[in-house]
Order: structure tokens, then sequence, then C-alpha cells
């Protein structure tokens, strides 16, 4: 029997799938392939080779003889190698498979995290006995980035929520004929939950994220490889400035986030609950105290240390790809908030028990 | 212009490419003859990264013309572009992997976009790509990043040969390569060439595949392509950059072995 070819065999004329070789009826022997592929490309090749594979498993002998060398060479090549190019099927795991790995995964990133929290702990001990050996010029470019241009947004966002916070509770002391305990919800609930909050929030958002998606960019580069091979701790150069910076100025710009709240309070205040800008600040000094200030205040470090660390611990832990980047640091994120949230809670339970 | 030069795949003519005051390249002609391996040498910095940018349309120049083909790439609108840029695959230095796809999606990724193919039948050409450039079956399901870097430079010309390209350009396929894997890539590109029916360029630095890989090479200096040949022929010319670059004492083994020539007796 002949088959004739003809046509071009070409990835672009190509249907969506290739057609296996019809039955023809007659009982197998020789087939014999005539004429030829006006043009062929490996695609069209790779098409024909899977035809002949066909007809061949039906029990027919195929003669190529008639092709052209070049085409019969290309054929024949890619046909010698179909059966490597099965697919492997992706093996699918159970659903008891995937909350183990899900388990084990938890367990090795808080292993890790308190692997980063021992190293951060004996380094940095180290360094603030010789606080020469830290790198000053490092923290100061940190103190920058992290704090100074953070003012802006952590400004504008505190004074919207103060002046939210005003309107709300204005809303119902109005009732009472109460406008000017106003002063004293606003005063209180800013100072030592919503101004540091609302600021560890932000820098979480901000300066952890950029943490990781620089150093989990460093580490896709082999930046992080380079500087050990130098001869320069990462973490000395990398993360320890970060932390130490943090720790600076957080407690600062929580001071800032509490300032620019009040004055969204006083703003409201005056102009919707008939309290004025003087018996505002006039009453604020009689209803918080310097205690106020500092039980929010205290927080600020523990937020720092831990927004600086899992930043950077998501970042160190990036391999691979750019991808991998991405997932840090949403990852880093959603855990620093969440750890801060929880942090914030633990600290008012505990001021309660102590009588603040 | 020579009959080679009329039917060629490339055509640069009067190529000016610069950066701010700094040009690289002023007044570059070039044509590339069809089925045959063209190797683009130069010292570091003579653009020649830039030269492949240029001509994959993926850098205006700042002057001259390109034709791809036989079409002005200056005269067509976009449409017409990306059906040239189809017929060009493109091996990039560091193999430019998309390192969120395994080295089977990753040769998928243009089939998918350009034809019509679907499902099995996809996969399965894609995997013969992968094959074809030698790579074995069971590297298709990696991701780019556990791969060493030959099989990255292997999987990056699997995807630059996804859409049977006639035009295959390649940026330093050698380079980061042990000899042997060097070698076998060079006996790759000229079996590929032959069988595909591929028109080659490619930048190297790699002596074996100037001087056994390429049929012709392309000497840039001067901001332009001061001498076009086989190798040997380039280094019986006088030019000082032509000589320190092929009669040197790295190029001088190659030269006495392939060209006859010995200038040290």
């Amino acid at each position: 029997m002949t088959v004739a070819v003809g046509g071009s065999w070409v990835l672009a004329t190509l249907a969506t799938t290739v057609p296996s070789a019809p039955e023809t009826g007659e009982t197998p022997g020789t087939l014999r392939l005539v004429g030829g592929a006006e043009t062929i490309d490996s695609a069209g090749a790779l098409a024909l080779a899977r035809l002949l594979a066909d007809w061949e498993e039906q029990g027919w002998h195929v003669e190529t003889t008639d092709l052209s060398p070049a085409q019969r060479k290309l054929v024949e090549r890619l046909g010698s190698r179909l059966p490597e190019m099965r697919l492997p099927q992706p093996r699918r795991e159970g659903v008891l498979a995937r909350i183990g790995r899900a388990t084990v995964d938890k367990l090795v990133e808080a292993n890790a995290f308190l692997a980063f929290v021992g190293e951060l702990v004996s380094r940095g001990g180290r360094h603030l006995m010789l606080p020469w050996r830290v790198r000053w010029r490092e923290v100061v470019a940190e103190v920058e980035a992290a704090g100074l241009r953070a003012l802006g947004i952590v400004g504008l966002l505190s004074f919207l929520v103060g002046m939210v916070m005003a309107y709300q509770a204005g809303a119902t002391l109005q009732d009472y004929g109460a406008n000017v305990l106003i002063v004293n919800l606003v005063g209180i609930i800013t100072l030592r939950e919503m101004g540091p909050l609302l600021t560890a929030i932000i820098v979480a958002g901000r300066t952890g994220s950029s943490y990781t998606a620089q150093l989990g960019t460093m580490r896709i580069t082999e930046e992080i490889d380079a500087l050990r091979a130098i001869g320069i701790p990462p973490f000395e150069i990398l993360i320890l400035p970060k932390v130490i910076a943090l720790i600076l100025v957080m407690p600062l710009l929580a001071v800032f986030a509490n300032l620019m709240g009040l004055l969204g309070g006083a703003v409201v205040a005056a102009s919707r609950f008939e309290v004025s800008f003087a018996v505002y600040f006039d009453r604020l000094p009689e209803v918080v105290s310097l205690t106020t200030l500092m039980l929010g205040l205290v927080k600020m470090p523990v937020f720092a240390i831990v927004i600086a660390l899992i930043g950077c611990m998501q970042g160190m832990r990036v391999a691979g790809s750019a991808l991998a980047v991405g997932r840090a640091t949403t990852v880093s994120v959603v855990q620093a908030t969440f750890l801060v949230i929880v942090i914030d809670a633990m600290f008012s339970v505990l001021f309660n028990l102590l009588g603040y | 212009m020579s009959e080679a030069a009329q039917d060629a795949v490339v055509r640069l003519a009067g190529i000016r490419n610069c950066f701010g005051a700094e040009c690289v390249h002023d007044g570059l002609d070039l044509a590339l003859p069809p089925g045959r391996i063209t190797a683009l040498v130069g010292g570091s910095g003579s653009g020649k990264t830039v030269l492949l940018r240029t001509l994959t349309m993926l850098r205006e120049p700042n002057a001259g013309a390109v034709e791809l083909f036989g079409i002005d790439t200056r005269r067509c609108g976009e449409r017409r572009r990306q059906a040239l840029r189809r017929a060009i695959g493109v091996l990039f230095q560091g193999g430019a992997l998309f390192t969120a796809l395994t080295v089977l999606e990753n040769v998928m990724l243009p089939l998918r976009e350009h034809t019509r193919l679907r499902g099995i039948h996809l996969a399965e050409l894609a995997m013969s790509k992968v094959l074809l450039a030698g790579l074995p079956a069971g590297s298709a399901g990696k991701y780019p990043a556990e791969l060493s870097g030959g099989m990255v430079k292997r999987a990056a010309l699997a995807r630059a040969l996804a859409l049977d390209p006639r035009l295959l350009v390649l940026d330093e396929p050698t380079s980061g390569l042990d000899p042997i894997s060097a070698a076998g890539f060079d006996a790759l590109i000229r079996e590929l060439t032959d069988s595909l029916d591929l028109t080659v360029i490619q930048a190297t630095h790699d002596l074996d595949s100037i001087w056994r890989g390429s049929d012709q090479v392309a000497f840039l200096a001067r901001k332009r392509v001061l001498a076009l040949g086989s190798a040997a022929e380039l280094a019986r010319r006088d030019e000082p950059e032509l000589a320190a670059y092929f009669r040197g004492s790295r190029s001088a083994e190659y030269a006495k072995l392939h060209a006859d020539l010995s200038w040290e007796e």
C-alpha cells in the first residue's frame, strides 16, 4: 500500500490535535510513503513520526525511502525518541500528606524564627558590648528610610484615625451632654493603643516588606554569598543595622503618630462638638499622664524587633526564583502584622493584671 | 552587492547605536547568509550584545536599517514585527528562563501563545524540543533553579527552538560551560542548523566555537564590522585588532592548527 505525503507540515498550519493513523481495514503489510512534504518543520516531522509509529503499532512495515534525505532524517530522529516524550504523570498528594507537609512547614518556620532570635541575641549582644563595631553608617541610612520617609504616611493616617475616633465618641457623648469627655476617649485610646499599633502596622507593611524583598533579591543574585565570601558577615551589615534602626525609630514614630492622632481628634472636637482647642489641650494633661504615654511607647521596641526579624528572616529564607521573593514578602507582612496585634493584646492583658 | 548578500536572512545597514554621547556602533553593515553559522566576535564592550538586541528588534538603533527576511523593520507595523519576532529564536546570555515555570512549561509558553496546539500534543511537541536540545527527559519537570549552568543553556535553547525559528540568535551560548559541554553544544548547534535549516548568529568568546563551530566570523571593532570571513582568513589579516585577537597567545595554537599559519618561527 502507498500513502501520499504532501502539502506543508509546519507548526503554523497544524490543527489543535494531530490525528492518529486511520485503520485501513487491510491486513498489514508494507506501507510506502510517496511524495514528500513541500515544507516541513520539526513540529510537522513530529506529527509525521507519530503517524508512522501508529501504523507500525498496527503491524505495518513503513518504508520512507521516497522522502527526501533531510526529511527522512528529521522524521526518523524524532521518531526514535518518541517513547521518551511520554510525559510523567504528576503525582497528586492526598489530604493527609498535605496537612502533614503544612504542619512540618510551620514547625520548621517557627524553628527558623527561634534560631534567628538566638543569632540576634548572641551576635547582637556581643556588638552592643563593643558599640564601635556596629555599622552606624548603615544604621543611619536605615533610620532615614524607615523613619524619616515614613513620617508623611504615619502622620496622615494617624490624623485621620484620630478624627474618626472623635466623630464616633462625640456622636455618643453628645446625647449625654458630655462632649468634653471626647478628650478622655481620644487621648487615652490614641496614646495607649491606636498610635503605637497603627505605627507598627504601617511599618510592618512598608518597611518589613521592603526588608524581605531586598534580602530575598540579594539571596537570588548571590549578593549575600558574595558578602560572606568577602568576609563581611551579612548579619552584621544587613540585619543588625535594620534591627537597631527600627528599635530607635519606632518609638519616635509612635510619638509622632500620637501627636497627629490627638490633633485629628482636636480638629473634629472643635469643629463638630463645640470643644475648642483651648479646652481640648487644657483638659488633655488632666486625663492622660506620662504613664499613659509610656504604656504605649514601651511596646514599640518589641514591635520593632518582631518586624525587623520577620522581615529579615523571610528574606534570608528565599531560595530559587523571582516568585519566591514575592511569596516571602507576602508572608512577611502577614506574619509581622499578625504578631504585632497578638503581642499588643498580650500587653493589654499584662497591663491590666498589673493594674494599669 | 554580492549574490550571497541578496538573499540574506538578516541585513544591517548603516547601524548606529549610541548611549548618550557614547556610540558603540557607527555605520555598521552586516549580512547573514542563510543556513550558515556566523560568529560575532570582538573585545569586551565592543557591542556584541547590543548588536544582537538590535537585530532581534529589542532595541531601536539610533540610525540605520534592520532588514529581516527581506523586510525592512522600520517600514512595518507592530503586527508584522510580531510575526518577524516569531521567526527568531533568542538564547539570552543568562538563559532568561522564567523561574516560576518548569523547563517544559518554559518551552510550552511560546507554543501555547502562538499555535493552536493544545493538551497532550502541545506537551509532546515541547518535550521533543527539550530532547532536541539534548536534555534528559527527566529534567523537563524541573525548575530553572534546580538546573546546572549547562542545562540552563540547553533549556533556553529548547525554548528558543520552540516555534521552529528560521533565525537563531545566541548570546554567548558556551560561556560558563566546561569544554566538553561546550563542544557538545557546538555540535548540537551545527546539527540543528543542518537538520532544521536554521541561520545562526552567535556572540562568543569561545575559541573552539569560533574556529570550529562557525562558518564565518564577523569581527566587531572600530564601531563596525571590521572584517567578515572564515577564522583562517581573518587570522591572515594585518589590522592590529585582528592580529591581536587571532594571533595572540591563546589563538595562535588554533591559527597554527587550522590556518597553517605560524608567525613565531
